[in-house]
């Protein structure tokens, strides 16, 4: 297991002076042919980690490696990872192709090779006959692509992308999510890919690693960790989520602020402090009428927000002396939900 | 329209002083008259015969290309050094420093230097190379402003931190990136400096000795004379000046365009 990891980052650690950012004692694999994407919110040290597999940064303790060897002392330039910069950095004096070919001609590279090559990268990036152009004649997703074929066309042993999408507009942002998605699986190359956005994250990502002042929360495949959320952060930053604070009143029942929700069967004891996950696309609304009896988690509420988005709408609810979030795609009034049992999940606190 | 006719209005009054000295170095006769009388070359010819013109503008020629082969030398490392510091307050500092000399009038520098070179450990007053240090003081802001600027407009830094990830080396990073990125700001800078030196005339009139003299020091002499000698005087002066600036404003007109592929 270990010798086969492309990226191998142990137990290493990283602090700017004086503050408390950095990063703390990490470790992460990252597998031959794997895209493991890198979410937090701003400051976490998502591109921390990315300068110290690159070098820009040191190691304080800890290791990294890269295909077994370890590069922790290593220089930025031998230790061969291709790096696609959030701004791009294009070398404004080159052509398309003596950008893409520029780290074979440091590589003394014969010139009919580099231009050859060059082609075949450009044409793999969907920009083949662009080469006699300037990158400032290019629009930004195609600088993105000219960046991207840089990055791989000396076969870097890792590829990482610093918030690639981020500068582009968002009709351009998806079609390229894809196409880094593409090319990153056609190349089989192990790579880290930072970003903020969650969507970017959950279609992006073989395995998403979540960080939080410096230190992983959780790492996880994308659905497991949406299904499965390490704690209320995560579950909060991946995916919308109604947390409930609540006290456990028995076997099957926790009270929380909308009242009293009947839950699968659990261990904790009567009046233990407990949270409470649930999705909002899990809760149902329902029809009830006024003179009935509720029902088990059946909830009367009050509409506060009603946002409609064609196919979906995001509703925001009063519920007793709380709030809950509902995603639906029902065109009705709303005065009761539903939450099922088993869409309540209890997640540790703190 | 009115502001068609203030343009008009204004070139006038910047041309037509222009003009009458065009006028005046071609004239043989201008005493009490609107213009010259009689047409003659004998004006330029007397200017290029005088031994102290000709020194003066050797002088200027040689004042001002030390200034930018020093300006080069000192400016570049000096603008890599303030862009790439990382503390904010630093580099605000050193901005100030360098942008002082463009508020301080020259006369107070000149003032300056007369004070400590004169003395009897220092008695280098009179030296060319003591104009030429303060050519220096006086023109590298200019130089500093221009790089920097066109580092931080390019981003420089990120350029380079791409060229070491792609396996470049430190000279081979200056040589492939960084000179070609800014081969325009630096010689639009250059040529800034060239101007302001040959134009120079507080500090130098103060400053310089009496075999070193720069050629706007030796053209104030000049108009205690022949009014046709001073106008062909100046207007060498002139021609040298729009010389520089004109091919300064044809490389800043490279370096724009250089800075939008950097965009």
């Amino acid at each position: 297991m270990s010798g086969t990891a492309s990226v191998r980052i142990a137990n290493a650690s990283f602090s700017y002076p004086g503050g408390k950012a950095g990063i703390f004692d990490l470790s992460l694999d990252i597998a031959p042919g794997e895209l493991v994407v890198c979410i937090g919110p701003s400051g976490c040290g998502k591109t921390t980690l990315l300068k110290m597999i690159a070098g820009f940064l040191p190691c304080a303790s800890g290791r990294v490696l890269l295909d077994g060897e370890d590069v922790t002392g290593v220089a930025v330039r031998e230790r061969q990872c291709g790096i696609v910069f959030q701004s791009y950095a294009l070398f404004p004096h080159m052509r398309v192709w003596e950008n893409v070919a520029y780290p074979l001609r440091v590589r003394d590279v014969p010139i009919s090779e580099r231009q050859r090559r060059a082609e075949e990268m450009l044409d793999l990036v969907g920009l083949g006959g662009y080469g006699m152009r300037l990158p400032s004649e290019l629009s930004g997703g195609q600088q993105q692509r000219v960046a991207l074929a840089r990055a791989l066309v000396f076969k870097p042993r890792v590829l990482l992308l610093d918030e690639p999408l981020s500068a582009l507009d968002a009709a351009t942002r998806l079609s390229m999510r894809d196409e880094i998605r593409r090319i990153q699986k056609q190349q089989n190359i192990a790579s880290l890919l930072i970003t903020h956005d969650q969507d970017e994250a959950l279609s992006l990502a073989d395995r998403i690693a979540i960080l939080r002042e410096g230190r992983l929360v959780q790492v996880a495949a994308p659905k497991s960790m949406y299904d499965k959320p390490a704690d209320a952060f995560v579950a909060s930053f991946i995916g919308r989520a109604n947390l409930l604070d609540g006290t456990v009143v028995g076997p099957h029942a926790v009270d929380t602020p909308i009242g009293r929700i009947a839950t699968i069967e659990h261990a904790l004891p009567g009046g233990a402090a407990v949270r409470l996950l649930v999705r909002p696309e899990k809760i149902v609304p329902v029809r009830i009428d006024a003179d009935a009896s509720p029902g088990e988690n059946n909830f009367a509420v009050r509409v506060l927000h009603d946002r409609f988005f064609g196919a979906s709408r995001e509703i925001e609810l009063s519920v007793g002396q709380g709030l809950l979030k509902i995603d639906t795609a029902s065109r009705e009034d709303i005065t009761h939900v539903h939450v099922p049992r088993d869409a309540v999940q209890f997640l540790p606190t703190h | 329209m009115l502001s068609r006719w203030v343009t008009v209005a204004y070139l006038a009054y910047l041309g037509l002083p222009i003009a009458l000295l065009f006028t005046g170095s071609f004239g043989d006769l201008w005493l009490n008259t609107l213009l010259p009388t009689g047409a003659t070359f004998r004006w330029y010819r007397e200017v290029a015969a005088d031994p102290s013109f000709r020194r003066a503008f050797s002088t200027s020629l040689s004042v001002a290309v030390a200034t930018s082969v020093a300006c080069l030398a000192v400016g570049l490392p000096l603008a890599y050094a303030v862009y790439r510091t990382q503390s904010a307050k630093l580099r605000a500092a050193a901005r100030v420093l360098y942008q002082l000399p463009v508020a301080l009038p020259p006369l107070v520098l000149a003032f300056g230097f007369i004070l400590v070179f004169s003395s009897d450990t220092l008695p280098w007053l009179g030296s060319i190379w003591l104009l030429i240090a303060g050519h220096i003081v006086l023109c590298l802001p200019y130089f500093l402003q221009t790089v920097v600027a066109d580092m931080q407009r390019l981003g420089l830094r990120a350029l380079e931190d791409a060229a070491e990830s792609l396996g470049s080396s430190a000279p081979q990073r200056f040589m492939h990136i960084v000179v070609p990125a800014l081969r325009h700001s630096v010689l639009s800078g250059l040529i800034v400096v060239t101007a302001l030196s040959i134009g120079e005339f507080q500090f130098s009139n103060l400053v310089s000795g009496f075999l070193n003299r720069t050629y706007p020091v030796v053209l104030l002499q000049a108009f205690y004379g022949a009014t046709g000698f001073a106008c062909a005087a100046t207007v060498i002066l002139l021609l040298l000046a729009l010389a520089a600036s004109f091919s300064a404003a044809y490389s800043a007109r490279g370096a724009a365009r250089a800075s939008v592929a950097g965009a």
